[in-house]
């Protein structure tokens, strides 16, 4: 077996962000734009009347430009997550390059979409008030990197139990466990967000939006734990020797 | 030629040097442009060109 080095992971890293952006981008162009286009008519039947200001882009430009922000966030994130590999590689509990690669996309997920997608829904346009912005993202930005933390922990907790004479399932599941009862403490604990929503905006347009958001990061996370895990998976499988 | 056995649960560990952890912080500060930074002149560009993105994956956003 080729030893694997820090380059040789970046570069599957890369490609398999690569692709993860592109199918988050298709995935927002088919579900998400259609909802952003209906929170839009609702904001602009609020502004009519009142004098109107030039946005800054037009709406295909802002397209294009969410779906190259996808592909731009999905690429940066995947870079994080190869060095992170590279470095956790030797104890991550899998058998394989591709249930390892499998395993970090899956709590890229839980920590950095699901966890602040369940504190703090997207909204689509017309519903975040410009005033509390700042506040909003300092309060979803610290709950990611607690759940960072949470999650470190649960690996820390996982491996100090490894001098115990246990199946390394009892150490698995205690950790799930103490990864489970983290995240449950974040997301009771941190302020909820100090926007109400306009009464204007249909709770089923919230939903759909909401959703949607969610399919994108799905989309994203699961794209990249697949083909980063395959793009670490040798070619050839080792011929065993006949007896 | 021997054979290589079945991969071992235990992967070999990969060397990982210091200076690669600014690729992280290269990496997060390029999310953090594109998806979070607001206040500033340069902002309401990337903000606006960025805008259906950050909406998209849930960032906030007004």
């Amino acid at each position: 077996m080729t030893s694997l080095t820090l380059g040789a992971v970046l570069r599957r890293a890369a490609l398999a962000g690569l692709f993860a952006g592109v199918a988050a981008s298709i995935v927002a162009l088919a579900v998400v734009e259609p909802q952003i286009d209906n929170a839009l008519v609702i904001e602009e039947a609020r502004s009519a009347g009142s004098t109107h200001e030039d946005p800054v882009f037009g709406r295909s430009t802002q397209v294009v430009g969410g779906m190259i922000a996808a592909i731009a966030v999905a690429v940066c994130l995947a870079l994080v997550v190869g060095v992170v590999f590279a470095r956790v590689r030797h104890r991550l509990p899998a058998a394989t390059d591709f249930g390892r690669a499998a395993l970090l996309a899956f709590l890229g997920f839980t920590t950095l979409a699901l966890l602040p997608g369940l504190k703090y829904p997207a909204n689509p346009p017309g519903v975040g008030d410009p005033e509390t912005v700042t506040a909003r993202t300092v309060q979803y930005l610290t709950l990611i990197a607690a759940a960072v933390a949470i999650t470190w922990l649960a690996f820390l907790v996982h491996d100090r139990l490894a001098a115990r004479p246990w199946p390394p399932a009892y150490r698995a599941a205690i950790g799930v466990a103490v990864a489970a009862v983290g995240y449950t403490a974040l997301l009771m604990t941190w302020p909820a967000t100090p926007d109400s929503v306009p009464a204007d905006i249909p709770a089923a347009l919230l939903w759909d939006f909401r959703l949607a958001s969610l399919a994108e990061l799905a989309a994203l996370w699961t794209v990249f734990g697949l083909s980063f895990g395959l793009l670490l998976t040798p070619r050839r499988v080792p011929v065993a020797v006949a007896a | 030629m021997a054979a290589p056995t079945a991969e071992a649960s235990t992967a070999t560990r990969i060397h990982v040097p210091v200076a690669a952890w600014l690729i992280v912080a290269f990496a997060l500060l390029a999310v953090f442009v594109l998806l979070q930074l607001n206040s500033t002149a340069f902002a309401e560009q990337i903000h606006e060109f960025t805008h259906d993105g950050r909406h998209a994956l849930g960032v906030p956003c007004h």
